[in-house]
């Protein structure tokens, strides 16, 4: 039953001692206002801008069909839309890039 | 008119049926899962030898709708009353899973409510056995009712009479809340289940494959959610430890838990228990066995944050709760998980009068984006709150490292504890030698011939200047520096002359 033992530092200490898978986890970021993905898997039922449009933050973009509800998937920030990959009708998973957004500076 | 051995033998036929639950088939099929059943559970496996009074078997439901006029429902699909554990009183129910799945209605509701206000009244335990389909649906809005009636008065007796849950089947959808709201959960490999939505849900919802026993089984219960404090092989290791459990708990909040007769450790601590090293691990548990009553240790929350230990054992016969760091597991870190385990359990230990033992030896917070974005701040601040809000006695020994805000953190001086004693070889500074020697000599360091020989050298002259236990003794910080072998005697004599003048029910105990 004896476990491996892995090394942590704490302030500059060295300490060996077991270290749960859970906490080896690297840190994957804030997720990228750029990239407009849907959190939940749906049907895409309208897509209110296209390719080129300036939008301002907040601004719905689209209309995913999830939960039996319609749900507005907006902006985060204000932008030009860029690339549009998904159409009305489609099936989204999880966390599937349905939009980009150019955002200025 | 009937005679009165006609209505004799006619109660007895009754009777005989009802005993039997949902039948023949239906008790089968429970045991075919590995299942005993509820009436099992109750009169041989947790209660004293025919110590059950069962009340309310003959109550029926009265819904009409979609065909249950014409169903019987034997004791509404839960069996409750009173019984005795260890010859002291409790009060139990347990859901029949033969009757209906289990599944809770109207009747079924006002059932457990009567035992709970009964537990309330007599001021003594709970214990709940859920094995439940859940809500009746049959039943509509009135089934919802019963679960918010039996919430109410979880929350109303938490911290009254101490409310203990074996989650012996599915436990779904909103059931799984009165247990999550009771002091202590215990869970059984392959026969527990408990969720808010079930694997075919998420799966129709997320697209996400999850087997049931990933998503609420047994193990990922007690290891990851930490929803149960107690993982079980069987039925019966799992009453076993519930019975052994309540040894440790007085009735409720008026009155102190039962004392045995002392019995010293079976392997008392040595000077040396730890090693030289400040870096090397250690198990705490040793050290605690080398401590308690016959190195008799109930832990809590085993699998859950195992850098925190938590736990029930005896000194000098009287009950302790301990709370330890744990150097062999993330070198004893405090951390999210470990905060909110910790500090559920000395509220806990708070309610119901039983002093509190803690054992420091922690290098500091869990680093990283990681804890500061699960609100390591907030979840920190509970360990503050729930040792700063304790009345019980509080006893601490550091015993190596108690560093920054952790030192503050584990039942300081500064926190209200009744005793601090440190071993010589305790550190207590705002960070390791290694860490300040870095920060206190940046530039020094940096402009020296040699770096890191300089280094080494400020790192000594701290460690010769904080790195011990008289500082803080100076101060009075530290109430008494002790050899570990003497850690027994000290706490005892602590205990004894510790007063505690508030009873009765200082706070819920509400799930952290």
């Amino acid at each position: 039953m004896e476990k491996k033992l892995d090394k942590l530092i704490i302030d500059d200490t060295e300490y060996v001692t077991e270290v749960p898978e859970h906490c080896r986890k690297p840190y994957e970021g804030l997720p990228d206002p750029s990239e407009i993905k849907a959190f939940i898997p749906g049907t895409i039922i309208e897509i209110k801008v296209s390719e080129g449009d300036r939008v301002e933050a907040g601004a719905v973009l689209l209309l995913l069909d999830a939960m039996k509800m319609h749900n507005e998937i907006c902006s985060g920030k204000g932008g030009l839309i860029g690339k549009i990959h998904v159409s009305p009708g489609d099936s989204v998973q999880k966390d599937q890039l349905l939009v980009n957004l150019i955002i200025p500076g | 008119m009937m005679s009165i051995m006609k209505s004799v033998n006619d109660f007895l036929t009754r009777l005989s049926g009802k005993l039997k639950g949902g039948g023949d088939k239906a008790i089968e099929k429970q045991k075919k899962k590995g299942k005993n059943t509820a009436r099992e559970r109750l009169e041989d496996l947790l209660l004293d030898e025919g110590s059950f009074l069962e009340i309310d078997l003959f109550v029926e439901h009265s819904v009409k709708d979609f065909g249950m006029d014409r169903k019987e429902l034997v004791g509404d699909g839960v069996i409750t009353g009173y019984g005795k554990v260890h010859n002291r009183p409790v009060a139990v129910f347990a859901q029949d899973f033969t009757v209906a799945g289990g599944s809770l209605g109207r009747a079924h509701s006002k059932k457990i409510v009567k035992v709970m206000d009964g537990a309330a009244e007599a001021g003594i335990p709970l214990i709940g056995v859920n094995d439940s389909g859940g809500a009746r649906i049959q039943e509509g809005v009135e089934s919802l009712c019963g679960y918010g009636e039996i919430f109410y008065r979880n929350t109303k007796l938490s911290g009254v009479v101490p409310q203990i849950s074996v989650i012996l089947g599915p436990c779904a959808g909103g059931a799984v809340y009165s247990p999550a709201l009771t002091d202590f959960v215990f869970v059984v490999e392959r026969i527990s289940n408990m969720f808010i939505t079930g694997p075919q849900v998420i799966k129709t919802v997320l697209g996400e494959d999850i087997t049931q026993e990933e998503l609420g089984g047994a193990m990922t219960h007690a290891s990851i959610t930490g929803n149960a404090h107690f993982y079980a092989k069987s039925e019966t290791e799992a009453f076993n430890t519930l019975k052994k459990l309540l040894s440790f708990l007085p009735a409720n909040s008026n009155e102190d838990p039962p004392v045995r007769n002392p019995i010293p450790p079976a392997k008392p601590l040595s000077d040396d228990v730890i090693p030289d090293n400040r870096r090397q691990a250690y198990c705490v548990k040793e050290i605690i066995r080398g401590i308690v009553d016959a190195s008799d240790f109930l832990e809590v929350h085993k699998h859950y944050a195992a850098n925190m230990v938590v736990g029930f054992a005896r000194l000098a016969g009287r009950s302790i709760g301990i709370i330890a760091n744990q150097p062999r597991v993330l070198a004893g870190v405090l951390d999210v998980n470990a905060s909110d385990k910790a500090a559920r359990f000395i509220r806990f230990c708070d309610c119901f009068n039983i002093p509190l033992l803690t054992l420091v030896d922690t290098p500091g917070y869990l680093p990283g984006a990681d804890q500061e974005h699960a609100g390591v701040i907030r979840h920190g601040a509970k360990i503050l709150y729930a040792y700063s809000e304790a009345s019980v006695p509080k006893m601490t020994v550091i015993m190596r490292k108690a560093y920054g805000g952790a030192y503050i953190a584990m039942c300081s001086r500064h926190l209200g504890a009744t005793l601090v004693a440190s071993w010589p070889c305790g550190e207590i500074a705002v960070m390791g030698p290694e860490g300040a020697a870095n920060i206190i000599f940046r530039k020094e360091i940096a402009a020296a011939e040699d770096p890191e020989a300089y280094r080494q050298e400020k790192i000594r002259e701290y460690e010769e200047k904080f790195a011990n236990p008289y500082a803080a003794a100076r101060k009075g910080y530290v109430d008494t520096i002790i050899n570990a072998s003497k850690t027994r005697d000290t706490l005892i004599k602590a205990l004894s002359t510790a007063g505690h003048s508030r009873k009765g029910r200082p706070h819920g105990n509400i799930p952290l």
